[in-house]
């Protein structure tokens, strides 16, 4: 009975801690840059008729824009450019989504979160595109 | 009318080889000195390097030919039948006068033209040689402690390359006084001139 | 049997509770400073924070204390000059002493608002503005070198509101400097995005490799550390001593030398192009400037840089008496009341000159005089001859600024401030002068005039992919870019026109000659 108490308390730190490593994890706002820069704004320029600055929308708007997960108008996710099949995608002719290639989606996007975020019209540092 | 064989084959291979790169090396000599554009700078330095350096690969076999078939003697100067030469050229030419030289395998040169390709090969073309060379090697000379200004060793150059230039024009126009206009031409290609009279009967 | 199946169940739970991933983020030092108790605490003030840093860091701001980036003050050991930032007079927002509160927002310090800050005080020393990596760290002009402690309109009645300074989250993040901490100054010097350098602006937080081959981003990404690489906080490469030719080779691991870490050939060499064609590029390293070439053009992120600033249109204001502010069809301003007149400039080309590293300011006490022309605020030194020289990019400055025409000097005008003699303010030369002169310490006739100035500022920044290069021709031909500098034949921009002209003349004289003779011969033959 006794090395059952044991291991079940075990099992639940040991889960404890790792959910809350995995939810430690805080954006890089910098990674966030570089792949919004390279790759959201590459595409944007190419075929949504211009770039889209972070500083276009406030905190809460992008916020609830990334909760959603509905872009280009709705017709598909913003999470499907952020993960790794697309980035293994474009890697070829996209340097970001080449040196990012294995980071974990999760990862990424917390970065790029934290990225508009603080480039938000009300963010720290409100950002351009480019 | 005869012909006789004056040019062997290494010659006219070499003449013509010669006259190829002198003249895309004018083009694009004159193209770096900035009297026009043609190929771009880049594109003209790298070809005039390249002819640079297969031209004395060449001139290397040629004065290994001169001098193994004691071809050089072709070369030495002389004033016998000079005057008359000159005559000719000045007056006699335009009556159809007999022309006052003849040319034989061992007298391939008459007396003018001994004298302008000596002059060629022992004042412009080691002035070319030198300076050209001096060109390129310039950044090595001066960090061997001779202090010469890339600006005279251009001078010296362009110097040459106008005596040079100056040489080709009345060269190729000599080229047609031959017993017809093209016969002289023709001569380098094949090696064979027609010349006036018996060949033989030589003076 | 339970209890194994437990472990089991455990060991699933606990690897599928790890995504693959989820290993903490990399940290490349060995401490997490949000670990630390002393940074676990409310900070009221940044002076506060460096105190906790000092705790540990014991010996950091006497470090600090010895560098430029803290005293603002520099003895050129060349010439004497007094230097820093805290003496020289430029041609942008003119000098810095009497606008201390506003200027020291990028003194790497707290408190300098006056003639009388405490240089010795070690908890005045800011880490947090180069050592921030959150990016919400921001000194507000007027505050004195202080972020915001409190929510802070940034210029009163502009209605831009920054939030107070989480100090606490700043201090628990704190890493190693990045573009991002030391261009939060250096983007910005002139008074705004890449007014000042050319060479350097916000497009380099994080450039691509077009705009920069080392600082790209998603490739080398150089910080500017990598470079100008900082020992005992004493950040190496200065602008005035600069080394212009350095000749000393790369510096490799081991090797004894405190030569410049910041020049091109402390990497690359004196040879750094590759065997073949571009070999004989190798023998213009004598001569020409690694970033003559290599920088084709500045301002080449999308900032525009400003080219030329005349003072003496500023002043002019509406009919209601109000600033005014003008601005071009990109919406950059061109006209502005507390400033006068700019230009701007995306993808400028700059001006070349032969340089040897030497400079001379123009300092508050020297002779200027109107006639001579256009003063230098810096006389940049180089020759030929010298041995030391090489060809350099140089962004030119020029302008027109205040002076004294009775006493013939500059002068050092009181701008910003919120008082009754501030330039900005009040739009009175005689009395913004009057102050700014008393805070030098340097005597003001009364009078004011404007003069011509330019300055010279060496481009070494935005360093193009090799494809983007110069070409020969952009000097080799006869209008290219170093068309004006003297003393080196250029091959193609060169030329002796008397032997050119007795050169074609003979040989068109041959050519007249033979076509002559040839003529004759067509018309004789036919008799
Ligand atoms: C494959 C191309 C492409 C990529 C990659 C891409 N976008 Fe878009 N994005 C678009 C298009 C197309 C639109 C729609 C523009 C329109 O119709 O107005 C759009 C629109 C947007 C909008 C405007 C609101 C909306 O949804 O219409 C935002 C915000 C946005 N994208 C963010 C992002 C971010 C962040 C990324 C990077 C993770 C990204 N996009 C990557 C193509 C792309």
């Amino acid at each position: 009975m006794k090395t059952r108490r044991i291991l079940v308390t075990l099992l639940a730190t040991g889960l404890a801690a790792a959910s809350a490593s995995a939810l430690a994890y805080e954006g890089d706002w910098k990674r966030g840059r570089v792949y919004y820069r390279s790759v959201c704004t590459a595409c944007h320029a190419a075929q949504a008729g211009g770039s889209i600055a972070p500083s276009e929308m406030t905190k809460a708007q992008w916020q609830a824009y990334l909760q959603a997960d509905k872009h280009a108008k709705g017709k598909d996710s913003l999470k499907q450019y952020v993960g790794k099949p697309y980035r293994a995608s474009i890697r070829a002719q996209n340097k970001a989504a080449d040196k990012f290639a294995d980071v974990p989606d999760e990862e990424l996007f917390e970065d790029l979160k934290a990225f508009v975020i603080k480039g938000a019209k009300d963010g720290d540092a409100p950002a351009s595109c480019s | 009318m005869e012909r006789i064989y004056i040019f062997k084959r290494f010659e006219r291979i070499w003449h013509w080889t010669q006259a190829l790169l002198i003249i895309g090396m004018m083009a694009t000599g004159f193209e770096i000195h900035g009297s026009y554009t043609l190929l771009g700078f880049a594109r003209a330095t790298t070809v005039h390097t390249t002819a640079a350096w297969a031209l004395i690969a060449l001139w290397v076999f040629a004065i290994f030919w001169h001098f193994t078939t004691g071809e050089w003697r072709q070369y030495i100067p002389t004033t016998e039948n000079l005057t008359a030469m000159i005559r000719y050229y000045l007056t006699g030419i335009f009556s159809n006068a007999p022309h006052p030289f003849r040319q034989t395998q061992l007298r391939k040169h008459n007396p003018l033209q001994r004298l302008a390709y000596l002059g060629v090969k022992l004042f412009i073309n080691p002035l070319i040689w030198a300076s050209g060379l001096a060109y390129l090697y310039y950044n090595e000379i001066n960090a061997a402690g001779y202090a010469i200004g890339l600006g005279s060793i251009a001078l010296v150059h362009s110097i040459a390359a106008f005596l040079m230039l100056t040489f080709f024009i009345v060269h190729i126009y000599f080229a047609t006084t031959g017993h017809t206009w093209s016969s002289h031409i023709k001569a380098m290609v094949t090696g064979w001139e027609e010349v006036e009279g018996d060949a033989r009967s030589v003076p | 049997m339970k209890i194994r199946h437990l472990v089991l169940l455990a060991g699933f739970a606990l690897a599928s509770a790890l995504p693959a991933g989820a290993a903490p983020a990399k940290l490349n030092t060995t401490a997490d400073h949000s670990k630390f108790k002393e940074l676990q605490q409310e900070f009221a003030s940044g002076p506060e924070v460096t105190k906790a840093c000092l705790g540990c860091h014991t010996e950091a701001a006497s470090q600090v204390h010895r560098t430029k980036h803290w005293n603002w003050e520099f003895l050129n050991p060349a010439n004497q000059q007094r230097l820093g930032k805290k003496n020289v007079i430029n041609n942008f927002c003119i000098s810095v002493p009497s606008n201390y509160a506003f200027c020291t927002s990028c003194h790497i310090g707290y408190g300098w608002k006056d003639g009388n800050f405490d240089f010795a005080a070690q908890e005045n020393v800011d880490c947090l503005v180069c050592h921030d990596t959150t990016g919400a760290y921001k000194k507000l002009p007027g505050l004195a070198g202080h972020p915001p402690y409190k929510d802070t309109e940034v210029l009163p009645g502009s209605g831009k509101i920054v939030k107070a300074t989480d100090l606490a989250k700043v201090a628990q993040k704190v890493g190693k400097t990045s573009r991002d901490t030391c261009g939060a100054c250096h983007f910005f010097g002139g008074g705004g995005d890449g007014v000042k350098h050319g060479d350097m602006d916000s497009s380099l937080a994080s450039p691509d490799k077009e705009l920069d081959v080392h600082m790209d981003a998603t490739g080398l990404d150089f910080t500017c550390g990598t470079c100008h690489k900082a020992a005992s906080h004493d950040v190496a490469g200065s602008r005035y001593t600069p080394v212009a030719r350095d000749t000393g080779g790369a510096h490799i691991r081991g090797k004894e030398d405190d030569s410049n870490p910041a020049t091109c050939q402390s990497c690359h060499g004196e040879t750094p192009h590759k065997k073949g064609e571009a070999a004989k590029l190798n023998d213009h390293t004598n001569v020409v400037a690694c970033q003559t070439c290599h920088i084709p053009k500045i301002a080449r992120g999308g900032v525009a840089t400003k080219m030329s600033w005349d003072w003496s249109t500023a002043g002019q204001l509406s009919p209601e008496g109000k600033p005014l502010l003008k601005k071009d069809d990109k919406g950059r301003v061109i006209y502005d009341s507390k400033k006068g007149d700019f230009t701007l400039g995306e993808n400028v080309e700059p001006e070349y000159m032969w340089f040897n590293g030497d400079i001379t300011y123009t300092l508050l006490g020297d002779k200027v005089d109107k006639t001579d022309g256009i003063t230098h605020i810096n006389k940049v030194g180089g020759s030929a001859t010298d041995g030391r020289s090489l060809i350099w990019p140089m962004k030119v400055f020029r302008g027109a600024q205040p002076y004294d025409p009775v006493n013939k000097t500059l002068v050092t005008p009181h701008t910003a401030g919120n008082d009754d003699t501030a330039y900005w303010k009040n739009f009175g030369w005689e009395k913004a002068i009057a102050t700014g002169m008393k805070a030098s310490g340097a005597p003001f006739s009364g009078q004011v005039d404007f003069i011509k100035t330019d300055m010279s500022w060496p481009i070494t920044h935005m360093v193009a992919p090799k494809e983007a290069a110069l070409g020969c021709a952009d000097c080799h031909s006869r209008d290219g870019r170093l068309a004006k500098v003297g003393g080196v034949y250029i091959p193609g921009r060169d030329h002796d026109p008397l032997i050119d002209l007795i050169g074609w003349l003979m040989a068109g004289g041959a050519l007249a000659g033979v076509i002559g003779h040839g003529a004759l011969r067509l018309v004789r033959r036919k008799d």
